[in-house]
């Protein structure tokens, strides 16, 4: 926990490199990823996901708007059924209110299940502090107990232990020699060891999953029982509940135990869900009557919950999925990824209810894939929330050098792109011929030597493009396609493609052009932004974005881009930055191969397939967001011989400038995608965006692959024999 | 859905989450099945008020603590669920909820998906970590 939490990025890259050396957490959190993935996706077969997602999105929305009504309903509804409930306004004071209710009734003994809103209030050392003893009855939580950390994650709290770790401990707890390899046995254990402890409690501290407004009623779910028997055998129980955790409706919890334990631990639902509603009877109790007490957690929320962007974390049920699919947290663990709350959104909690040092390092450690968006509860879109928590560090202490010099060169396109130019001519000296910047001495590269580097083409798409244009017009034509033909389609270069990789942008043109497409392409189009964005630079962002709406108002039926990152921020983040503005210019955009299996229906025509074995990436922007990887599959089978490689939807670590901030991480991620790449015996593969390229490629030639890295369009171009 | 695919499907889902489902024609053919159940170890035995089909769970009114600890305590819980007490789905539970829950009645009501079950430990299942090592439930006509 704190003690372990990174205030500084040194600190923090010292703590990513010891993880990354963990080999058991590697391999336990990479064959997790894996499994993760297919168990979800098979209970979510049952369901309309998206639909459920949608209507907890919408009633959660509607309980953080309502919250102190629901509040005030919940605490008259409790109260009439003989709860005491208290609201704490901070962390401080809700641990003094408990240990108070402790006091109060004598309490010495303690037992605990499962609470990430004590964890986040540090309830346990304060008790203990003063005095009481408090057992963790939660089987993983009971492990990080005895070894004093803090949970790893939300649901599997000791997942970074190994089995002879855990051996180890209750070796230490009982006096006893335990066995090392049987899970089963050390089960056991915890069940003999603790089964006396709820006996023995005077008073049972519990988490509440849900709090149901209209019936004062609280909500706990849980597989091991545990939860049940801490607020059933001893006389007092004691539930801790942030103020997110209020709903309206008995149906608003019912509706959202349809997704938790799916997305949670891949359930229908877990073993147990208590609806407790009042203090019923309970023999140890002086009065007969159990002594209930709900102690709400503000901590921030009320604050948060008037926000209009980040109210949407009262969405987080708490499943931990966001976690599971995050390839950052599969490389590192959830130590090294969040404070108390872990994965995605314990980077933005702990921000908003902990350590904001803390928070601007471990914030940094998105890549901004998507994944955690795609899969929440809640429907919380967790990226753009990181993205914005950076904005505002950015904003309050000054931007670092890089930021002030891209922001600078951005925002004037022609001084950017002498600048690319001018790039092209200093990295001669040090330009290969096969376009990788070759003769950098490796200690100069450090960390970042993972990959080669690509160079600044000798011939930028825009040159190309106007040359060609030249020729035509000597030729006596105006354009390489008769103007009566049909679709007129605005290009949208992007700077990784135009600069760097402007053989893919040719070949998307040819193939365009071969199905009687017009292309036309705006010589005053720039950045899209997207480094911007993510760089925190969100006013110059908008800058460019007005330039590039205002470079393609003339007319045309759609404006596609051959890079899936740059098709995201046209036609998502500009409507987000410039409204009304932009929504006529966003409507149009598309990624290459949808707008090329959607409307030119490419794959159904007659093609000249090649038998070369061709694997496919699918870039995080382009399955994520656009959902065009399908139809990307479909014409690369069309056009090929199309072998499926292992998780082609995780992230291949590049991530724009993430991969230059956490070169450790990103190596990693790339080695798995060429693992990936390789085991399929392919010797192409093809993909969507030129960033993509810059890494695969890179990592490729590093180490030593025959392998092509080619753009979903130049595979086409071959099928097409142009 | 009929109320014949509706025990189907609850069978299949509670089976699918480690739920023994055995069919008793009567109360004393359930009890014979209950005292094979004893010859094993301790058992517990309370009544459910509910099914429901699409996650396997049983809905049991455990407001005293008495019936609570039964399903809790002992070695093997047994459910006694009557066939047409079986609803399709989570929703379909919310009226039956908000009568036991309205008017400022107290009342604990569980609802029993399985035995007791962790994956605490490397993310090996287990079964029994803190409750029962066995649910049984007896599907009774009616």
């Amino acid at each position: 926990m704190s003690s372990t939490s990174p205030h500084k990025p040194s600190e923090y890259h010292k703590m990513i490199a010891e993880a990354l050396d963990d080999e058991f957490l590697r391999r336990t959190l990479d064959k997790f990823a894996v499994e993760y993935r297919a168990s979800r996706d098979k209970v979510f077969t049952e369901v309309d996901g998206a639909d459920l997602i949608r209507r907890i999105a919408d009633r959660k929305d509607w309980a953080a708007q309502h919250l102190e009504e629901l509040y005030e309903q919940f605490k008259a509804e409790a109260e009439r059924r003989g709860v005491v409930v208290h609201r704490a306004a901070t962390a401080v004071e809700a641990r003094e209110i408990v240990a108070q209710i402790a006091a109060e009734n004598n309490v010495r003994r303690i037992v605990k299940s499962k609470s990430m809103t004590a964890e986040e209030i540090g309830l346990n050392a304060h008790l203990e502090k003063a005095g009481y003893e408090v057992q963790e009855t939660d089987l993983g939580e009971w492990i990080i107990q005895l070894r004093k950390e803090g949970p790893s994650h939300m649901v599997m709290p000791a997942i970074h232990l190994s089995r002879g770790q855990v051996a180890d401990e209750f070796e230490k707890a009982t006096g006893e020699p335990q066995d090392h390899e049987d899970v089963q046995k050390l089960v056991k254990v915890a069940r003999r060891e603790l089964r006396p402890k709820f006996h023995e409690a005077d008073m049972g501290i519990s988490g509440a999953n849900f709090c149901i407004a209209e019936t004062g009623s609280i909500t706990i779910v849980t597989n091991e029982g545990n939860g049940r028997l801490v607020n059933t055998l001893p006389g007092v129980h004691v539930a801790i509940a942030g103020l997110d955790k209020l709903v309206p409706k008995i149906e608003d919890v019912l509706l959202a135990l349809r997704v938790l334990p799916r997305n949670a631990t891949s359930q229908r639902l877990t073993s147990y869900a208590t609806f407790i509603d009042g203090a019923g009877p309970s023999k140890k109790s002086p009065t007969g009557r159990k002594i209930l007490h709900i102690v709400f957690v503000d901590n921030g929320r009320s604050a948060i919950a008037k926000d209009p962007l980040f109210s949407q974390i009262f969405r987080c049920v708490r499943c931990g999925a966001c976690a599971n699919v995050c390839p950052v947290f599969r490389m590192v663990g959830g130590h090294k990824m969040g404070h108390v709350y872990i994965g995605a959104i314990g980077l933005i909690l702990t921000w908003l209810y902990h350590n904001r040092e803390v928070a601007k390092t471990l914030c940094q450690n998105c890549i901004g894939c998507g994944s955690c968006a795609q899969v929440c509860s809640g429907g919380i879109d967790l990226p753009e929330l990181i993205r914005e928590i950076r904005d505002r560090f950015a904003k309050e202490d000054g931007k670092p050098l890089m930021n002030g010099i891209a922001s600078l060169a951005m925002q004037n396109r022609k001084v950017f792109h002498t600048l690319l130019k001018f790039a092209r001519f200093s990295q001669r000296p040090v330009a290969g011929k096969d376009g990788f910047v070759r003769h950098l001495p490796e200690a100069l590269l450090g960390k970042h030597g993972f990959r080669s580097l690509p160079a600044i083409a000798s011939q930028s798409f825009r040159d190309w493009w106007e040359a060609r244009a030249a020729q035509l017009k000597a030729e006596g034509e105006a354009s390489a396609v008769p103007a009566a033909k049909k679709l007129r389609v605005a290009l949208f270069a992007g700077c990784a493609g135009d600069f760097v990789h402007p053989q893919q942008l040719i070949a998307g043109v040819k193939v365009l052009e071969a199905c009687g497409v017009e292309v036309v392409f705006p010589m005053e189009q720039t950045c899209c932004g997207l480094p911007l964005s993510t760089l925190g630079e969100r006013e110059t962002a908008i800058k460019v974005a007005r330039q590039n709406v205002a470079a393609f108002a003339d007319d045309c039926d759609a404006i596609v881009t051959l890079c899936a990152s740059c098709a995201t921020q046209l036609k998502f983040q500009y409507v987000k930055m410039l409204g009304d503005e932009a929504r006529a210019f966003a409507d149009k955009v598309w990624d290459f191969s949808s707008f090329v299996h959607d409307r030119l229906e490419l794959q159904k025509r007659p093609l000249a397939p090649t038998l070369e074995k061709t694997t496919y990436h699918a870039s995080c922007h382009l399955c994520r967001g656009l959902g065009g990887a399908e139809k990307a599959r479909a014409l690369i089978a069309a056009a090929s011989s199309y072998v499926p490689a292992r998780e082609e939807e995780t992230c291949c670590g590049f991530g724009g400038s993430y991969s230059v901030k956490f070169p450790e991480i990103s190596a990693e991620l790339l080695r798995q995608k060429l693992d990936g790449i390789v085991a399929t015996g392919a010797t192409r593969v093809a993909l969507d965006c030129p960033g993509c390229t810059i890494q695969i490629r890179g990592g490729a030639d590093k180490r030593g692959l025959d392998l092509k890295v080619v753009h979903v369009a130049e595979v086409l171009a071959e099928a097409m024999g142009v | 859905m009929e109320n014949g695919d509706l025990v189907e499907l609850f069978r299949a889902r509670a089976t699918a989450a480690s739920v023994i489902v055995t069919e008793a024609a009567n109360e004393s053919e359930a009890d014979a099945q209950i005292a094979k159940d004893r010859a094993a170890g301790s058992v517990g035995v309370v009544r459910a008020a509910r099914g429901i089909a699409a996650t396997g769970t049983c809905v049991v009114e455990t407001d005293d603590e008495e019936t609570r600890l039964e399903t809790m305590l002992p070695e093997t819980s047994v459910i006694l669920l009557k066939k047409g007490d079986i609803v399709a789905d989570l929703p379909d539970v919310a009226d039956y909820l908000r009568a036991r829950q309205s008017d400022g009645k107290v009342s604990y009501t569980s609802f029993i998906t399985g035995p007791s079950r962790t994956a605490d430990i490397e993310r090996v299942g287990a079964i029994g970590v803190h409750g029962p090592l066995a649910l049984h439930v007896i599907l009774l006509e009616g």
